[in-house]
């Protein structure tokens, strides 16, 4: 009886986006008298840090101060349409959005700053919550005077709207699965390497580290993106080797009903996380951006069951990989009942889970 | 970039974990009620009598909602897409899951209610119950889904089955050296967000209704309550956008219309919010996928075809499973290049509750099957895993299964940083690899028909 460690690795790729697209995010901002800009979007932060993120794209865009941005998600009387947060697609579709009114905005600012400076827009710019003449930076004023001039002056209101939307992609060939354009609006990419210690006496499977590689197209907050991916990483693991909501599948009795009777990860599992962030700019994300948020959790379970491979030479293809499914196949293999059916070409894994095994109302094969 | 990019302090990070933000349980309103649902204790049953007389009499309770209370009985999650609806917001005549909701009482108190649930009574006629979606083909199967039957069954064309066709797959398995062929099957799991569904709904002086959600997408659940309660979209007032986890489990509108549909009948404020054993037990999950995959290859390592069946298990009724059916077979190919395909996908419902979309929704399990699948493939043929993987890439101009070229796959380059940052050392020829267009040693003649034109992503 030992304890063998193991490593496995995955590949992974998952759209941004609703998946044939057709899913619109829409939002507008106003400019307070002092400057201050309010977005309004209806977009929910879940937890992601769409309101983070969204917000970073407005003061980005509009060339003003992180904390001069609010924002307003609040309701569905004031805020526009938004699909929704989830497809991943809160930072590119939404954020997109957000990116066209803010636009919107820095040309609205632009446009009195002129007035106030009699320069034309075009040889204008606006950084750090300044309008300022391109080369001649000491000709400048601040985009609170801008706003308090479009206010009391001018007698204007600065805002703008933004929407976005991908085209909705239609399936034109429902025998081939062919579709008239991209279903997507981008697709992200990551590999993953899990460590894993396995008991051969108990079955029980660590998972000592997972490193992983993630083109993200743009990193819009570090800090949130590794957050993403530590979170997907810990829920992989949980998705993995503990989690069932049918633990005596085939039946449906005895389910976990509470955080004491369903195994979520804890402290306790948790795993060394390392990851390698890599920018390969999306062509129609807000600053490059592509989604990450779901991806993150889907590529630690096939890591963890190709480890558990290295380690002591199982395959085990039913999730979760509970200590009683590893002991299973660690006496399938030392009793020669591991091997899959070899017959010339043929190399044929789990045939005892094949629907072929269960019925013949569907009939399946090479 | 000065704020792109930054390492920005969250948004609201400080009210989040110091308790101060306002999520919807905390929201007070005076003369709220509390509401407490009845659901099935079976998991297939016919329902023969509901009677809620009783219930609706005892002191304290101001409202008991069952179906005959639904202008829109049944509205489904797809909807818009042209996908019929099959779910009924409470149970009529059936019940198919355990846990389905029956009826909802709002009452003073959260144990008034719970007793005035007790006290309803419903006779039910037990049926036969189907949890193997391997089972749900046969012809003596229970039929569980009103609707659709067994499987759904109305894909475009009329196809009961979702297909991706693509090159010759019966030449790729002819020229194969190996077909491998392995079975996975990934399970239900829940979301577990620390809050639990929840919902405030206020009847306004106006007329209109204040729902304070829990939802990931407000003008979705918007569509949702506003379908069932036949009301124009500026009747209804969603306040919320602050979520207390979701993970996918939270786009199910799971509280809101019956919380509003009480509301309107008590006249009062109702807050409904799920016990953890409710969350757990009743609320939509991971769905369970079921993977058979025969890949044919070269010895020296091409993957040439793959033929592919998936049976999606959607529970009781059908939400968006068939939604996440179809983008599980726009990428059953993983991240390869992969030309010759055949792809059969089904949405097969059983007597468990209706699954849901969560995180890499309709790709987690199928992720999980490409890549162990993957790995056999490789350790059969006596290939170096990252070798394997590499060689079959996705490159730009690659297609897809359903045929559109990819702009700008990194499937190379994020194994080759995971090779560095792991201190695998590749070979020289691996590490020269690039996501650039296939030629030469990388693009053999089984390729070649398959490199689109560009334009895509």
């Amino acid at each position: 009886m030992a304890v063998h460690r193991g490593k496995g690795l995955a590949t992974v790729e998952y759209p941004t986006g609703m998946n044939q697209n057709g899913d619109p995010s829409q939002a507008w901002i106003k400019v307070k008298p002092d400057g201050r800009v309010d977005v309004f979007s209806g977009t929910a932060d879940i937890g992601n840090g769409s309101k983070t993120v969204q917000s970073q794209i407005v003061a980005e865009t509009i060339g003003v101060p992180y904390d001069w941005v609010t924002y307003d998600n609040s309701n569905t009387d004031s805020s526009p349409m938004c699909t929704g947060t989830f497809a991943s697609r809160a930072t590119f579709v939404a954020g997109n959005a957000v990116l066209k009114a803010a636009r919107q905005v820095r040309e609205r600012i632009l446009a009195v700053a002129s007035r106030e400076l009699e320069i034309d827009p075009a040889d204008l710019e606006v950084a750090d919550g300044s309008v300022s003449v391109k080369g001649t930076p000491a000709k400048s004023m601040g985009v609170d005077e801008v706003a308090g001039a479009a206010t009391f002056v001018h007698g204007e209101l600065l805002t703008g709207d933004g929407a976005h939307l991908n085209p909705g992609a239609a399936i034109i060939d429902p025998t081939t699965g062919e579709v008239d354009k991209p279903p997507h609006a981008a697709i992200s990419y990551a590999a993953c390497t899990a460590e894993v210690e396995v008991d051969d006496e108990t079955g029980d499977v660590r998972v000592l580290s997972l490193t992983q590689a993630y083109d993200i197209g743009r990193a819009m907050n570090p800090t949130l993106v590794e957050g993403q991916i530590d979170g997907g990483a810990v829920m992989g693991l949980g998705f993995g080797l503990l989690e069932d909501c049918y633990p005596y599948y085939p039946t449906a009795e005895h389910r976990g009903d509470g955080m004491n009777t369903y195994h979520v990860p804890t402290m306790a599992e948790l795993p060394e996380i390392k990851n390698v962030l890599m920018e390969n700019p999306s062509s129609g994300g807000p600053y490059g951006a592509k989604g990450i948020g779901e991806m993150s959790n889907n590529a630690q379970p096939a890591a963890i069951a190709n480890a558990i491979h290295d380690a002591v030479g199982v395959w085990v293809t039913e999730f979760p990989i509970t200590p009683e499914r590893v002991l299973a196949a660690l006496d399938a293999k030392s009793e020669g009942r591991s091997e899959p059916r070899r017959e010339g070409r043929v190399v044929a894994f789990d045939e005892e889970l094949s629907i072929n095994s269960f019925t013949s109302a569907k009939t399946w094969g090479a | 970039m000065k704020v792109v990019g930054a390492r920005l302090p969250r948004y609201d990070g400080v009210g989040h974990v110091t308790g101060r933000t306002t999520y919807v349980d905390d929201v007070r309103v005076p003369g709220m009620l509390h509401a407490a649902a009845l659901r099935s204790v079976h998991h297939n049953a016919r329902i023969t009598r509901l009677d809620t007389g009783a219930a609706a009499a005892m002191a304290g309770v101001h409202a008991v909602v069952t179906h005959a209370d639904v202008p829109l009985l049944v509205y489904g999650h797809l909807s818009g897409a042209g996908i019929p609806g099959d779910e009924p917001l409470l149970a009529k005549d059936h019940v198919r899951y355990r846990g389905q909701p029956i009826a909802l009482v709002a009452a003073d108190t959260v144990d008034i209610a719970r007793a005035a649930c007790a006290a309803i009574e419903v006779d039910y006629e037990e049926l036969p119950a189907l949890f193997d979606v391997r089972l749900g083909f046969d012809g003596d199967a229970p039929v569980i889904n009103d609707t659709f039957g067994n499987w759904y069954d109305q894909y475009e064309g009329n196809l009961d089955v979702r297909q991706i066709r693509k090159g010759d797959i019966d030449a790729a398995m002819d020229a194969a050296d190996l077909i491998v062929s392995g079975v996975y099957r990934t399970q239900s799991v829940e979301q577990v967000p620390l809050e639990t569904q929840v919902c405030v709904a206020i009847p306004e002086p106006d007329g209109r209704l204040t729902i304070h959600t829990c939802t990931q997408a407000m003008y979705f659940s918007l569509g949702v309550v506003c379908s069932h309660l036949q009301l124009p979209m500026s009747q209804v007032k969603m306040v919320g956008g602050t979520v207390g986890g979701g993970f996918g489990g939270k786009v199910d509108t799971a509280s809101d219309t019956l919380t509003a549909l009480a509301a309107q009948k008590s006249g009062q404020p109702v807050k409904w919010r799920w016990t953890r054993e409710e969350e757990m037990l009743a609320s939509g999950n991971r769905g369970p996928w079921h993977m058979e995959i025969i890949d044919a290859v070269t010895s020296d390592g091409w993957i040439l075809g793959r033929k592919m069946l998936t049976i999606h298990d959607a529970g009781a009724y059908g939400r968006f499973s068939v939604y996440g059916l179809t983008k599980h077979s726009f990428h059953h190919t993983g991240a390869y290049s992969i030309p010759n395909l055949h792809f059969d996908g089904y949405v097969v419902f059983t007597n468990k509750i209706p699954t849901t979309a969560m995180r890499g929704y309709g790709v987690t399990g199928l992720s999980t099957a490409i890549e162990v699948h993957a790995e056999r493939v490789a350790k059969e043929l006596g290939m170096d895993p990252y070798e394997f993987r590499l060689k079959n890439a996705n490159r730009v101009n690659d297609t897809s299964p359903n045929r559109i070229a990819y702009e700008d796959p990194s499937t190379v380059e994020v194994l080759q940083s995971l090779a560095a940052a792991t201190g695998v050392e590749l070979g020289d020829g691996l590490r020269a690899m690039t996501r650039e267009q296939r030629s030469g040693d990388m693009l053999p003649d089984h390729l070649v028909a398959q490199i689109g034109s560009g334009g895509g992503h």
